[in-house]
């Protein structure tokens, strides 16, 4: 009994859950599931384009679950990836309309600008954390309103290309795009990198001293504290590190697959992220498993839409049901907070 | 100058309104230990069911009594995941904040037939609206009664403080969070139908715009009680006020960047009060 809940509380309950509510969620806008899941599989994965949008939307969501992640596993909800991904993919933009470098080195400048914009703005909220002990669950979600409109208003004024009808930056020259990786689809080496990250991550996490120091912070932040890990300065280098990985993921949107920066960059990846790094354990390896399922319900949920007439809004109450189900799960010391407050205080 | 004045001070007696509502849920749920980010969620939920209500019955009395309870039964979820399950309740929050905006859209196409709005409805008109200005400056007085005049006031603050002397003294910790979390969402509830059937006659997708969250940010401002959550749904809601009058006023300033004014005001807040201030001890922590 115990063992059949402990699995129905991870990954293969998620799924099963999954199925089951998308099966009321399609009857309900009268489509038989048989249906419904037939165009969302064939829509996520029925050939080669349709595959090509999943791992798009895979290689947008593991960005930002990646840095969930990372800041989770310190013990701290970085809730801000929206804001981070479209300060990071605003300032990758904006460089690249104006660059004129030869392509590598100023694709490389725009992923590391789009890195350093969202590590600036999770830093913001980590040094928030750090000195000023302020709940980073609620600075982040209000940076995320800040940088939503702060970029709205550069690309509706400063940034804004004199070509462009709506809002948006002077689309990059072709040879600013990053090299596509699949032909005949939009899928960008993005993908790449953002493995790459999740291996540099998963050896951060088991064989450097920073990522145990990173993991203890999170698990025993007290034990943590006494054996002298500086914990206000693990806070907000997490924090930032964190926004920089999801940053990085805007940079990439925008030179990979968008070519300009608007501000309908992400339908809400930051969110989506924390299921995803939920349902992926916070281990940055099962991370890419779960994007790439969840870019199936994205990019298949889009299809579903269209040929099965069920609103993919289903698709963001099912991923919100999923987080409910996981929170039962523990992740975080539930003290941390105040094991924060007594570091900085002695 | 004096309209001015009066337009600010009106305006921002209507924006405030919704973030106290929500803000006395923060408040309470908060006192019995529980953190409520799904506010925000709960406040869609409110805010959408009384649209739905008013639309079906047009009476939006019966709209703003289903937004109530569309918030009380989003609150009830988080309560028993609070409290049966003993979840992550941050965790848990968002997850309903992403249930009740994704349902809410998903439920516009269903029933409207048409994706991002509702169609118009049957609002509570000028009067209501101004009602429940008023009725939000009751609430808080009773909160506050509630909260420190009655046995029962004593103990959620118990809960939210130590659970376990509360239940060293024979009573059930959990049942307290169950109703503080569940009255928690009927606030919020109210806030949202507050939005979508007094201030305005429809439900737009995202019209809650984080109103949950700068009440979260209102409650710690507050410092945990209700007058003080009050006085901070106020200057937040000032903030919101001077954003519209800034830009009737200067055309020339950028709407965009104003808009960002509440949210620059919750963070600085935020930043200014904490440290200072002292959560309920078992504020966020399962029992």
């Amino acid at each position: 009994m115990k063992r059949a809940r402990s699995l129905l509380s991870g990954p293969a309950g998620a799924i099963l859950l999954v199925v089951a509510l998308m099966s009321v969620a399609m009857m309900l806008a009268g489509t038989s599931p048989i249906d419904g899941f037939a165009a969302l599989i064939l829509g996520s994965l029925g050939g080669r384009s349709q595959i090509g949008e999943t791992l798009v939307a895979t290689s947008a969501l593991l960005f930002p679950s990646l840095g969930v992640a990372l800041a989770f596993r310190a013990g701290l909800f970085n809730i801000g990836a929206e804001g981070q991904l479209l300060v990071g993919g605003m300032l990758a933009g904006a460089a690249g309309a104006v660059m004129t470098l030869p392509p590598f080195p100023a694709i490389t400048i725009m992923l590391l600008l789009g890195a350093v914009g969202g590590g600036f703005w999770g830093a913001i909220a980590g040094w928030m954390k750090a000195r000023l002990h302020a709940n980073e669950v609620i600075s982040t979600l209000m940076l995320n309103f800040v940088a939503q409109y702060i970029t709205l208003y550069l690309v509706n004024g400063p940034l804004k290309s004199p070509n462009a009808q709506g809002a948006e930056t002077a689309w990059l020259p072709t040879n600013y795009w990053l090299p596509t990786l699949i032909p005949h689809t939009r899928l960008s080496i993005g993908i790449l990198i953002a493995i790459a990250i999740a291996l540099g991550l998963q050896f951060l996490f088991r064989r450097t001293v920073p990522g145990y120091a990173l993991r203890a912070a999170g698990e025993a932040p007290e034990a943590a504290r006494r054996n002298g890990i500086n914990l206000p300065r693990l806070t907000w280098m997490a924090l930032a590190a964190s926004g920089a990985i999801a940053g990085m993921g805007g940079a990439t949107i925008v030179t990979g697959e968008l070519h300009r920066f608007n501000t309908e960059l992400s339908p809400g990846y930051g969110f989506i992220a924390i299921a995803v790094a939920l349902v992926g354990d916070l281990d940055p390896i099962k991370v890419c498993f779960a994007s790439f399922f969840f870019g199936i319900l994205e990019a298949g949920g889009l299809a579903m839409q269209a040929s099965a007439q069920v609103p993919k809004d289903a698709i963001h109450v099912i991923e919100g049901l999923i987080i409910l189900v996981l929170a039962a799960r523990r992740y975080v010391s539930q003290r941390s907070e105040r094991v924060v407050e007594a570091a900085a205080a002695s | 100058m004096n309209t001015l004045l009066f337009a600010l001070v009106t305006l921002t007696l209507i924006k405030a309104t919704p973030i106290v509502y929500a803000a006395l849920g923060g408040v309470i749920s908060e006192r019995s230990g529980v953190i409520n980010i799904g506010l925000e969620g709960m406040m869609a939920a409110g805010a959408f069911g009384a649209v739905i209500a008013s639309y079906y019955t047009h009476e939006p009395m019966l709209g703003l009594a289903a937004g109530i309870g569309c918030g009380a039964a989003i609150g009830f979820v988080l309560a028993v995941a609070a409290t049966r399950f003993k979840v992550d309740q941050i965790v848990a929050g968002m997850g309903i904040n992403l249930i009740c905006a994704g349902g809410a859209a998903y439920g516009l196409v269903l029933l409207f037939n048409q994706p991002g709005a509702s169609q118009e409805v049957a609002s509570l008109g000028n009067v209501g609206q101004w009602t429940l200005v008023g009725v939000a400056f009751l609430c808080t007085a009773a909160l506050h009664t509630v909260l420190y005049r009655t046995a029962w006031g004593l103990r959620v603050r118990a809960t939210g403080e130590n659970p376990f002397a509360v239940k060293s003294a024979g009573l059930d910790p959990l049942r307290f969070r169950m109703l503080a979390v569940t009255l928690s969402g009927a606030f919020a509830g109210l806030g949202g139908a507050f939005l979508s059937i007094a201030e305005l006659n429809l439900y737009s997708d995202g019209m809650t715009a984080g109103r949950g969250f700068i009440a979260l940010a209102a409650v710690i401002f507050g410092r945990w009680t209700p007058f003080g959550a009050l006085g901070a749904a106020l200057v937040f809601g000032l903030f919101e006020a001077l954003q519209d009058v800034l830009q009737g006023r200067f055309s020339w300033l950028p709407p965009d960047a104003l808009s960002a004014l509440p949210y620059i005001a919750a963070l600085v807040a935020l930043a200014g009060i904490t440290g200072r201030v002292r959560a309920p001890a078992s504020d966020g922590v399962p029992y």
